[in-house]
Parts: structure tokens; sequence; C-alpha cells
């Protein structure tokens, strides 16, 4: 019972830090129609700068800053620079970002190594939650990715550019006649959607371990979330994301990790062909 | 010099060096290339296989790997755990991928697009992962190595791969036989009706044909590329691994494809020839030949967005076109 508690809580944990990675991956497929292959390795990219701030400054807190600015830094130059050009031809974005995720990979190889690296936590208590010992930094993590969600969706909501975004996304040719900036306004969704995955990959680092090939096995995940919570659906996109890694925590404290892997991919296949437009369509709209 | 007898031209001397390569090679390079060649043949079967959906249908899966896959367990585990022989285990290959890909197409081909992309590449970690975990038959991550009983036997005398010039010529056989069937239906009826569909699945419709029925005819005859290049890969390495179900492996199938050039029968054997001689020759010299490898995927697709291909026909236009029309 307590294992089945334990898992549970940690795949809450880990769904929050997914929906984060998944977010980013939902706003840059709403709005520039790109299958970005190389979302799994932004997050990679947040767990090194994650890793290079505490070796260079020894503060972990520094991440939490450097790994969002960088990762909106390299987004907006990545878009600018590969993804512009070929914006018309949606079958080259899926091989340029194979491309970008293969070269960004190997460069986080070429610098930082092969070899996975722990880092320990900026907190190290334990709390007794339940009778179970647990680690007070999971608490925080999941505490700052339900921050930056809800960040990120006031922003959407409330601020000028914010609300460009949902109106590109709605209708780009109205969008454009209306005056809004619409190239400007998918530099800076692409932008975001690397600093929200670098951001969750900083937040992560600790929970799991800093490895050049961290972003492979994040990517199918996030996939899952996008569709099961229905394509460009953000609401959906995150709850799907708690609901998968709490279903896959759940199944993992009787069955093989990998059979609970199986069971979410089944469940996603299911939600696509029967429900190709999301399992939440009509509630979080 | 017409266009048409360039192209013959071109295609005549690549025959002859493609069939001289055994004694040529060895000779210039060393052994070693003979098999990078054999390489280079099996994997431009599973790029043909993503172009022959992407080309010519319209559809871009990402799983591609999985019919691989199930390709190189057809002989594995036939050779391995059921003691067939070379010619059953070959052809318990190619129908398990092709009946995979029947069950998994009555499925995908109703999805079009980013969602046929996902779908496919879902099936395709489904049985990755399901491999993987069934390891006693499958040996997961690590595989099965086998050894391979002999091809042909007349006699008391046997031939078999372990010759490295009849090995080559196998592959050689079999990935030509593939592409001259796929030459055969894209010049075919079929072939026009299902670049029809890639064109516009509406009006295909609409002069009545069944888009479900021929997209999932195409489906089923790319697993059979696909299963054909597994089972070749599982012959010329002696061994089945899950790690080549990975989608990893699909999307470089379809890397190759597109920087090749989709939509033509030779593009994918150029892109797969290009990276894999990449891989080669620089591994050797510097571990990271996978970033040259990306830099070289993004600067096709932004420059040469039809492939090399696309640009070979681009400089046959130029040279060929009368001066002033374009």
């Amino acid at each position: 019972m307590e294992i089945l508690l334990l898992l549970a809580m940690n795949g809450l944990i880990w769904g929050l830090i997914i929906a984060l990675i998944a977010l980013g991956l939902s706003v840059i497929f709403g709005l520039l129609d790109i299958i970005n292959i190389a979302h799994g390795d932004f997050f990679m990219v947040g767990t090194m700068v994650a890793w290079a701030t505490v070796e260079a400054s020894g503060n972990f807190w520094l991440a939490f800053l450097a790994a969002p600015l960088i990762g909106f830094v390299l987004g907006a130059l990545i878009q600018r620079i590969v993804i512009q050009p070929i914006r018309n031809a949606a079958a080259l974005s899926i091989v340029a970002t194979f491309g970008l995720s293969m070269i960004m990979q190997e460069t986080a190889r070429l610098t930082f190594g092969a070899i996975p690296k722990r880092l320990l936590p900026p907190i190290q208590q334990t709390l007794t939650v339940f009778g179970l010992e647990y680690e007070v930094y999971r608490l925080f993590a999941a505490a700052l990715a339900i921050a930056a969600l809800a960040g990120f969706f006031l922003y959407l909501h409330r601020t000028k550019i914010g609300t460009w975004m949902r109106a590109v996304r709605h209708d780009r040719d109205t969008a454009i006649a209306m005056g809004i900036p619409a190239e400007k306004v998918y530099v800076l969704t692409f932008a975001i959607g690397f600093a929200l995955a670098a951001f969750g990959g900083a937040v992560a680092a600790p929970i799991t371990t800093v490895d050049f090939r961290g972003g492979v096995d994040i990517l199918p995940v996030c996939f899952m979330a996008v569709i099961i919570g229905g394509l460009g659906n953000l609401p959906g996109t995150a709850a799907a994301a708690v609901l998968l890694a709490f279903m896959e925590g759940v199944i993992q404290s009787f069955a093989d990790p990998t059979v609970a892997r199986i069971a979410s991919l089944v469940l996603m296949s299911a939600v696509l062909l029967i429900r190709p437009q999301g399992l939440f369509k009509g509630f979080a709209r | 010099m017409t266009r048409t007898a360039v192209d013959r031209g071109m295609f005549a001397a690549f025959a002859v060096l493609m069939l001289a390569v055994p004694w040529i090679v060895p000779e210039l390079l060393g052994a070693f290339w003979v098999s990078v060649i054999a390489e280079i043949l099996i994997w431009s079967l599973l790029a043909a296989s993503v172009n022959l959906l992407f080309g010519y249908v319209g559809l871009l899966s990402f799983g591609q790997a999985l019919y691989f896959g199930f390709g190189m367990y057809g002989v594995g585990i036939g050779i391995a755990h059921l003691g067939l022989s070379f010619w059953p285990a070959f052809g318990l290959g190619i129908v398990a991928s092709m009946a995979m890909a029947l069950v998994a197409g009555i499925f995908a081909v109703r999805l079009t697009w980013h969602y046929f992309a996902i779908i496919t590449v879902v099936f395709s970690l489904i049985f990755y992962f399901l491999f993987l975990t069934i390891k006693p038959v499958t040996g997961g991550d690590d595989g099965i190595n086998f050894t391979l009983p002999p091809t042909f036997r007349f006699g008391s005398t046997e031939i078999g791969l372990a010759d490295s010039t009849f090995q080559y010529f196998f592959i050689l056989f079999f990935v030509a036989a593939c592409f001259w069937l796929m030459h055969r239906v894209i010049r075919s009826p079929l072939g026009k009706a299902l670049m029809a569909i890639r064109d516009n699945d509406v009006r295909a419709s609409l002069i009545g044909l069944n888009i479900y029925l021929l997209r999932l005819v195409a489906f089923v005859m790319a697993g059979f590329l696909a299963g054909v290049s597994g089972a070749l890969f599982a012959l010329f390495g002696r061994y089945s691994s899950a790690s080549y179900m990975f989608y990893h492996v699909s999307g470089e199938a379809v890397v190759w494809a597109i920087v090749g050039g989709t939509g033509t029968l030779f593009g994918p054997f150029v892109g797969t020839g290009i990276f894999i001689l990449v891989r080669e020759v620089i591994s050797t010299q510097w571990h990271h030949h996978l970033l040259i490898v990306g830099v070289i995927a993004i600067l096709i697709v932004m420059f040469a967005p039809r492939g090399f291909v696309g640009l070979w026909h681009n400089l046959m236009d130029r040279l060929f076109s009368p001066r002033g029309s374009p």
C-alpha cells in the first residue's frame, strides 16, 4: 500500500513536470504546425544547463533562471534560422527537427561527456507523509511546475502578446490582417516552447539523471500527453500529462515499468482512433 | 544527347558498377567497404518503404522500423527458436512484417497527416517495449544471435552467406528485385491511383477510387519493403535485436528518404548511401559524426527541399531545357 502511494505520488509530480514540457510541444504544434522531434532534447538542454550552473557557481537556484533564459534565446535563434525558411512544408520540419535533435545530443555529448551525472537537489530534507519518508524537493518541484503552468496560462490569457498568440493560432490570416505581427509571434512561440521544456529540465534534473540521451525517453511521453489531451488543447495536454504519469506510477507498483509504458501507448492509440480530438474536448475550452 | 539518354547512361553505368563491386572495391578500398555497400543496399529498402508511403501516397510514416523489426525477428526466431532452414526463415520474416503491416494499417490508414505519423510511431513503440519485455523470445536489447543455415545445398556442396561474394550478390539481387517491383507498381494503374490520392484525396475519391483500400494496399507494400530490408539485415548481421525497432531507426529512414528525394525511385538509395558513407568515413576519425548528419539534414531541407535527386533534376532541367523557356 505504501509503495502504491509512493509511486502514485511520484507519478503525479513527474506528471506535472511532463505537463510543462508537453505544453511547450503543444504550443509549438498548435501555432507552427510542426511535429517537433527535438523537443525532448530541449528538456535535455535544461538538465545540462542546470548541471553546468551548479558546476560553475555552486548555486542550484540560479539554474531555475538560467535554464529558461538560455532555452528562450536558443529557441528564438532556431526558429529564425531553421524553422522560418521551411515553414510551409510540415514534412520537412520533421526532418529539420530530427537534425536539430542529433546536433543537440552530439553537442551535449561533446561538451559534457557521455556519462550520466547525478545532481543533488538544492533542498535535501525529507518529510514524513502518511508514514513515508518523502523528499521535500519533489514537493517543491511540483509547486514550481504548477507555478510555471499557472504563469503560462495567465500570460496566454491576460497579456497582449498572449492574446496575439491565441489569435494567430485561431486564424492566422485574419490575425495578420488585424495587424498582429505573426512572424514575431512564431519566433516568440518557439522560444517559449523551448524555455518551458528547458525549465522543466532544470526542475527535473535532481530527480532524474543528467544525460545527453535524456530527451529520447521524454519525447514519447510528451507526445502521448499532447495526443491524449488533444492536439493544440493546452489545458487538456496538462491534464493528460498528469493522468498518464499517475497511471504509469500506479501500474509500476505491481508490474514492470515497460508494461506501464505499453499500457499508456495502448491508451494513446485508442484515443487517436476513437477520439482524435482528445479525451478532454468539450471540457477544457 | 537527350535527357533520357543521360539518365539511361547513368543507370547502366551504375548497374555495371554495382555488379563489379566485389572485384573492384576490395582492390581500391579494402574488403570492408563491400560490406558497407551491402549495408547501404539493405537500408535503402527501409528508406524506400518510407518513400513509397510519403512520396507516392502522401502518408508520412514514422514507424517503419516496426516492420523492419518483424522482418529481422521473423528470420531470427525462425532460425534460432523454430529451427527453420534458410528460405523458410527468410519467408517467415517477410510474411510476419506484411501481416503486422496489415493489422497496423487497418487502423493507421484511417488517419492522415500528423495523426498518421503519430499513430505509426505509437504502434512501433508498443512493439518495441513489448519485445524488450519478452526477453526469453527476443533477447531484448541484446538480441538473439544465430548461425546461418546454408542457402543452397547441391548434394554435399553447400553455398551460404559465409561466402562474402555470394552474400553481396544475394543482397544485391533482392534489393534490385524490390526496386524493380516498386518501379513496376509506380508505373501501373495502381501507382497512378496512389499518386492521385497523394495529390488530392477528395478528388480521387470522387472519381471512384477506394481511398481506404488503396492506402491499406500501399501500407502493406511498404511493410513488405521494410520487412525484406529487416530480413536481409538479420541474415547479413546473423542477429536480431529489439533496438532496431526504436523510433530513431524509423526517423533515420525518413531523413534518408527526404534528403535523397521523395517521390523518386532512387532518392532513398542516394540518401541512404550518403548518410551511411558519412558515418563510415567520419566515425573512424571522430566519434561525433551524428553532428554532421544533423547539419546535412537541416541544410538539405533548407536549401534543397526536393533532396539530392531534386538537385540533379534541376541541373538536368537547366542543361536540357531550350534557351528562353523555363
